[in-house]
């Protein structure tokens, strides 16, 4: 019984696409946009050192990418979503950056919810 | 019993407590489910008590370390399922920490991270050469407790403390979806893994022979174990509450292993931005030195080779091999590219795999009278040790399927 | 336990570590030989160590990795060589007299010397 309901989870996990199966990069980018206003944030407040903030930002960055590279779904509004935060720059306000990440939030529970 | 001495142990456990691991699982539970895992915190560290405070008893009463007797109790081919499950364990949580450690001097540095995998490597290979165990051991130890800032920023962003002190109470929280439900399993699953992984129990009881325990030295063992994993289990608690406090309500994960150092950057600036940095530094590579000794001491207890870090490299010679094997190997797992936040979790999940295996010789063991005479396990002994065997059994049942359905956590 | 005592079980003795009078490892009982027949009392007559001592304990394709990876070596310590037997085979005299200690000593020689305090 429970090597049935194993194989059935594989399956189910596996043969997933769309919006479902991007779930986890949303909530990846979401995420990442959210810790790259908070640096940004103690940054302008001289909480950070230069090095940290320097390689925060470029290790959001290509974690985006690669978050972005994975989605089964390039052209749907998260995907563009995603694609307006990586285009920020590194300087971006931490509310501009938030703007993106609740966006995604928001993408996020509704697929959740469905 | 010397003071000097127990307190030195004391502390070299505390600041030898988290791992990549432990600060990765700490900082997402605290953003996900608030304070409500707190107390599987607490349930998993009484288990690395119990099965911490079991190994050194072995230690210093049987003097063979463990892989020797677990070959003796499970035989040949049992055994060698468990030496290379938990060698494969042990190797991808070593190449997680190296990736961890590589990942803090970047941010520290800015230097970049293949660099940093390959130095950082390097100068834990030359320690491990150069100094003896016992400094190893302190070193890294003591040098580890610059994440007690962790503990200070809690304190300092004034948490709701009553909310907090709710989490240590056992209990699932209300409402959650069935999806949530499954991603609470798992984390519970991946928490008692990361605090109990089995590369504790054979460095320890290993480094119980190499510092020559006897049946004096257990007052100290169980003293070093309650205390010392106690207040350094305080330190997990607190990455995950300050992740309550400042992660969850900002939507952060976090996904990436430096923002941790936020929770102390926060309330103290550059300050304690630097002493995070440092105590994960420190703590991380502990960890990484432990998981590499650990490998080759278990390869070379169950070939019946001399092993040891109290003789010089060249006086146990397969050792010495083996460690600067392992550390090599990890190194080339971190230069395949592969992100070492995805290691954490397949350590995770290896090492709750192992655990039954790695536990059940260890325990039949400290309760065998005719090893250990007096000093078997006593009703307590007994209890816990089956009752904590019970839970790491049924965690790793469910510890694939619900890697599987939750997509290792994330839903 | 001396090596003379009645062995109730071959179990009490295999994968035991041997440690010589030195108090060094030197390898673990991979298999035993016993003396006697049916009907006749049996004796433990030596200790087998080394990785062709697993013949018989491990499955065929087992074997064949263990030889392609570590060789079929066997030696052969007999019971007179051993002072006493109880969580660990102690022995009466060195590693190296019984030729228990080749591939350790081969090992050494390349590594460096120096620079371990």
């Amino acid at each position: 019984m429970q090597r049935l309901l194993l194989i059935a989870a594989v399956l189910v996990a596996g043969c997933s696409k769309g919006p479902e199966a991007d779930l986890q990069y949303i909530s990846k980018a979401r995420s990442l946009g959210a810790e790259w206003a908070l640096v940004n944030e103690q940054s302008s407040a001289g909480k950070l050192t230069e090095n940290y903030t320097q390689s925060m930002r470029e290790a959001v960055r290509e974690q985006l990418k690669t978050a972005s590279s994975s989605l089964t779904q390039p052209n749907s509004d998260y995907a563009g979503e995603i694609g307006a935060l990586l285009a920020e720059p590194d300087d971006a306000t931490p509310a501009q950056l938030r703007a993106h990440a609740d966006k995604l939030k928001r993408i996020e529970d509704s697929l959740e919810s469905a | 019993m010397n003071p000097l001495e127990l307190t030195l142990g004391i502390m070299t456990a505390v600041g030898g407590f988290v791992d990549i691991s432990e600060l990765v699982f700490a900082a997402k539970a605290g953003s996900m489910f608030g304070y409500a895992l707190i107390w599987v915190f607490v349930v998993a560290t009484i288990g690395i008590m119990v099965f911490g405070e079991m190994s050194g008893r072995v230690a210093a009463v049987a003097k063979q370390p463990v892989f020797n007797l677990m070959r003796h109790r499970l035989g040949l081919k049992l055994g060698l399922v468990t030496l290379l499950a938990s060698l494969i364990a042990n190797l991808i949580t070593c190449a997680a920490e190296i990736g961890g450690v590589a990942f803090v001097l970047n941010y520290l540095t800015g230097a970049p991270y293949m660099l940093m995998a390959i130095a950082s490597t390097a100068v834990l290979m030359a320690s491990m050469w150069i100094l003896p165990f016992k400094w190893i051991e302190r070193t890294y130890g003591l040098l580890g407790l610059f994440m007690i800032v962790f503990l200070v920023a809690l304190v300092a962003i004034k948490p709701p403390w009553h909310q907090l002190a709710g989490g240590f109470v056992p209990h699932i929280p209300h409402g959650l979806s069935t999806k949530e439900l499954l991603i609470f399993a798992y984390y519970m699953v991946a928490i008692v893994s990361a605090v109990m992984f089995p590369y504790e129990a054979y460095f320890y009881s290993s480094g119980g022979i190499e510092e020559k325990w006897a049946p004096k030295d257990l007052p100290m063992n169980r003293i070093t174990c309650t205390v010392g994993f106690g207040l350094g289990s305080l330190l997990s608690i607190s990455i995950l509450a300050s992740s309550t406090q400042l992660f969850m309500p900002a939507n952060v994960g976090p996904e990436l292993l430096g923002s941790s150092a936020l929770e102390a950057a926060i309330p103290f600036g550059t300050t304690g931005l630097l002493l995070a940095l440092a105590g994960m530094l420190f703590a991380i590579s502990g960890a990484a030195i432990e998981t590499c000794m650990a490998n080759a001491y278990s390869l070379c207890q169950f070939f019946g080779w001399e092993w040891g870090r109290q003789r010089k490299p060249w006086q146990a010679p397969r050792f010495t091999v083996a460690w600067i094997g392992f550390f090599l190997l990890a190194l080339a797992i971190i230069l395949t590219g592969i992100d070492p936040m995805n290691l954490v979790e397949y350590a995770v999940l290896f090492s709750i795999l192992v655990l039954p295996l790695t536990y059940l010789p260890l325990l039949l063991l400290a309760g065998d009278p005719s090893y250990m005479g007096q000093y078997a396990n006593g009703p307590v002994g007994k209890t816990f040790g089956w009752l904590y065997f019970t839970i790491i059994t049924v965690a790793a049942i469910g510890a694939l399927p619900l890697y599987v359905i939750t997509s290792g956590g994330q839903g | 336990m001396s090596p003379d005592d009645p062995i109730k079980l071959v179990s009490q003795v295999l994968d035991l570590p041997l440690l010589d009078v030195g108090g060094n490892y030197c390898g673990i009982v991979d298999d035993i030989e016993l003396t006697g027949s049916a009907g006749k009392e049996t004796r433990l007559a030596a200790l087998l160590v080394g990785p062709g001592a697993y013949e018989g304990r491990l499955p065929a394709w087992a074997m064949w990795l263990v030889r392609k990876l570590a060789g079929d070596r066997i030696t052969r310590v007999p019971i007179g060589q051993v002072a006493s037997i109880n969580s660990a085979v102690k022995l009466k005299v060195s590693a190296d007299s019984l030729g228990l200690h080749k591939s350790e000593n081969a090992v050494r020689a390349v590594i460096p010397h120096v620079g371990a305090m």
